[in-house]
C-alpha cells in the first residue's frame, strides 16, 4: 500500500493525462475567481488586462502543460 | 582553474553585493522595516528573490547530478512541484497572511490553534535553519578554497562577514534587493553554460539521439513521467501525491523564508503577483540546473559520480571570464540561501519566542535591536558549527531530508486550519506531534515499507495523510472554537467578493 502498488496498472500515458487534467482543473478554478479579488490592491483606474492575475496564471499553466505534453 | 579575469569577476561580485546590501541600511527604522521591508517592495523583486533563495549552489551540483543519472524527470520539482503550489499560495494563503499583518507562519498557527503549536513549529524551523547555516558556510568555504585557494577559515569568515553585514544592517530589504542582482547573475552564468554546452553536443535533437543509443539504462531519460515501478526516487505516484499535493504546498505555503518575502509586498496585488511571477521564473530553473547534467551524459559519459557532471562541464566548456561568472552564480546561490536563513530565523526568534516569552510589550526599537542581535548570534553559531560538515559529510542531505518529513504534518494543519472551521487546537497539536513522529518512524524502518531508493516523497504523503486524519478525528472529539476566535483566520467565500480587511 505504501508504495502505491494499486496504481501499478496505470500507464505512463494515462499518468501524463492525469497531470494535464490537474493543470486544466487549476486553470478552471483560477478563472472562477472573482475579477475584483484578483485586482485587490490596484486602483480602479489602473486595472488593465495586463495586470489581471488570472491571465498571468493561465499563461503559466499553459507553458507548464506544453512542457508535460512535449516530454 | 581560474584566470585573472575570473578572479576579478568573483571579487568584484562579492564587494558589489556588500555595498549594495549596506545601501539599504538607511531604510531600516523599525522592526517592520527590518522584518517586512516596511511593506513596500514590488512583486518583481520578491518573485526573483523567492526563486533565487530556493536554488542554492549545492542544488546546482545536486540537480545536475540527478539529471545525469535519472534524466529529465528531476525537472518535476521545479515544474509541477512549484507552479500549482505557488498559485494556491498566491490566491488563498498569501492574501490571508498579508491582510492579517503577520510576520511568521507560526504566528498564524498560534492564532488559529494555540501557543504550543506556534512554539513547536517555530522552534523546529529555528533549529533546522541554524544547523543549515553552518552547513552552507562550510559549502561556501570549500567553494572559495577550491576556486581562489583561500584557507577554509578565511573563506568562512569572509562569507559570514559579507552576508552578515548587509543582513544585519539592511534586514529583509537588503536580502531581497541583493537577491535580485544574484538572480540576474545566476541566470546569465547558467544560460551561458547551457548555450555553449548545446553547441558542444550539436544541438538538442543530436543530444537526444546520442543518449538514446547509449543503452537501456537511458531508455526513460527523456520521460518526465516515470512509471510507478521505477527504481529512481521519482515514480509518477510519488511526484503526484508526495510532491504536488504535499511537499510543494508545504514549501510554498509553510516555509517562513518563502512566505516572509511575500509579506513585504506594498499591497495585496503585489503579494499575489510576486508568487505568480515567481512561478513563471521557476519554470526556467530546470534549464539552468538540469540541462547541463543531461548534456554531460554525451560530453562526459560513464562518470561514476553524477555530481561531477556540472564541474566537469564548466571545466571543459566555459572560456575564461565566463568561468568567473559561473562561479559568481554559484556564490550567488549560496549567499541568497544564507541571507534568507539569517533573516527568517531572526524573525522567527524575535516574533515567536522573544516577544511572547521573554519580553512582552517593549517598544518597537527594542524588537528591532533584538532582531539585529539575533542575526549576529546566528552568524556566530553558523561559523562555530560549520566544521561539523567536514566531520559528517552527509549532514546536508540529512537536514534536508528531515525537514521534508516535517512538511507533511505542517501542511495538514495549515490546510485544515484555513479551510475547516471545526479544526481545534488539540486537533492541530496532536496532528503535528503524531505526524512528525510517524514520518520519523517510516524513515527509520524505510527498508521494510518501501521499494524505491529514497522514499522521501512517499513518506511526506503518508505523514500528511495521517496528520490530516488525526486532526479531523481529534477536532471532532474536542470542543470547537468560538466564531469570535476564528474571525479572519478561516477561509470564507465572502473573502473573495468583499473588500473588508480581515
Amino acid at each position: 500500500m505504501f508504495n502505491f502498488d494499486w496504481l501499478s496498472g496505470v500507464s505512463q500515458e494515462t499518468a501524463k493525462m492525469i497531470f494535464l487534467s490537474l493543470y486544466a482543473l487549476i486553470g478552471l478554478l483560477v478563472l472562477l475567481l472573482p475579477t475584483e479579488y484578483v485586482y485587490q490592491g490596484v486602483a480602479k483606474e489602473d486595472r488593465h488586462w495586463w495586470n489581471n492575475l488570472k491571465l498571468w496564471s493561465i499563461a503559466v499553466l499553459c507553458i507548464l502543460a506544453s512542457i508535460y505534453n512535449h516530454f | 582553474m581560474l584566470a585573472g579575469i575570473d578572479y576579478f569577476i568573483v571579487i568584484a561580485y562579492i564587494i558589489g553585493m556588500l555595498l549594495l546590501g549596506l545601501y539599504f541600511k538607511k531604510f531600516v527604522n523599525s522592526s517592520e522595516d527590518y522584518f517586512l521591508g516596511g511593506k513596500s517592495l514590488p512583486f518583481w523583486a520578491i518573485g526573483m528573490s523567492i526563486v533565487v533563495s530556493d536554488i542554492g549552489a549545492l542544488d546546482f551540483v545536486g540537480v545536475s547530478g540527478q539529471a545525469y543519472r535519472y534524466g529529465i524527470s528531476v525537472g518535476n520539482f521545479d515544474w509541477v512541484g512549484s507552479v500549482p503550489a505557488m498559485l494556491l499560495a498566491a490566491f488563498i494563503f498569501i492574501p490571508y497572511f498579508w491582510r492579517g499583518g503577520m510576520y511568521t507562519i507560526p504566528e498564524y498557527l498560534g492564532r488559529r490553534y494555540n501557543q504550543k503549536v506556534r512554539t513547536i513549529a517555530s522552534v523546529t524551523w529555528i533549529l533546522f535553519f541554524a544547523l543549515d547555516l553552518g552547513v552552507l558556510f562550510w559549502a561556501s568555504a570549500v567553494l572559495l578554497n577550491v576556486l581562489m585557494g583561500w584557507p577554509i577559515w578565511i573563506s568562512i569568515v569572509a562569507t559570514a562577514g559579507v552576508v552578515g553585514l548587509y543582513t544585519y544592517f539592511g534586514g529583509i530589504t537588503a536580502v531581497i534587493m541583493t537577491d535580485v542582482v544574484q538572480f540576474v547573475i545566476m541566470f546569465i552564468g547558467g544560460f551561458a553554460l547551457v548555450f555553449l554546452s548545446l553547441y558542444e553536443v550539436g544541438g538538442w535533437d543530436n543530444m537526444v539521439d546520442k543518449i538514446a543509443t547509449m543503452g537501456p539504462e537511458y531508455r526513460n531519460h527523456f520521460d518526465i513521467i516515470q512509471p510507478q515501478d521505477t527504481k529512481s526516487p521519482f515514480p509518477w505516484t510519488g511526484i503526484l501525491f508526495g510532491l504536488t499535493f504535499v511537499m510543494a504546498n508545504a514549501y510554498m505555503i509553510g516555509n517562513q523564508s518563502i512566505v516572509q518575502r511575500c509579506l513585504t509586498a506594498k499591497n495585496e496585488w503585489h503579494a499575489k503577483a510576486s508568487m505568480i511571477f515567481g512561478s513563471a521564473l521557476k519554470m526556467f530553473i530546470p534549464i539552468l540546473v538540469l540541462f547541463p547534467g543531461l548534456m554531460a551524459v554525451v560530453v562526459h559519459p560513464g562518470l561514476a559520480d553524477g555530481d561531477q557532471a556540472l564541474p566537469m562541464m564548466i571545466k571543459s566548456i566555459l572560456p575564461p571570464g565566463l568561468v568567473g561568472l559561473m562561479f559568481a552564480a554559484f556564490f550567488a546561490g549560496l549567499m541568497s540561501s544564507v541571507d534568507s536563513l539569517l533573516n527568517s530565523t531572526a524573525t522567527l526568534f524575535t516574533k515567536d519566542i522573544y516577544e511572547p516569552f521573554i519580553k512582552k510589550g517593549a517598544d518597537d526599537k527594542h524588537y528591532l535591536k533584538v532582531g539585529q542581535i539575533t542575526t549576529l548570534v546566528l552568524l556566530l553559531i553558523g561559523v562555530a558549527t560549520s566544521p561539523i560538515s567536514s566531520d559528517f559529510p552527509g549532514i546536508y542531505v540529512a537536514i534536508q531530508t528531515f525537514m521534508s518529513y516535517f512538511q507533511g504534518p505542517i501542511f495538514a494543519i495549515l490546510l485544515l486550519g484555513i479551510f475547516w472551521k471545526r479544526t481545534t487546537e488539540w486537533g492541530g497539536l496532536s496532528a503535528l506531534v503524531i505526524g512528525i513522529g510517524f514520518a520519523i518512524y517510516l524513515n527509520v524502518f524505510k527498508e521494510q515499507f518501501f521499494t524505491i531508493e529514497d522514499p522521501f516523497l512517499y513518506i511526506s504523503w503518508w505523514s500528511f495523510l495521517l496528520g490530516f486524519i488525526i486532526n479531523v478525528v481529534v477536532s471532532l472529539l474536542t470542543k470547537k472554537h468560538s466564531e469570535e476566535r476564528l474571525k479572519g483566520l478561516v477561509f470564507s467565500s465572502k473573502i473573495l467578493v468583499e473588500n473588508k480587511k480581515l
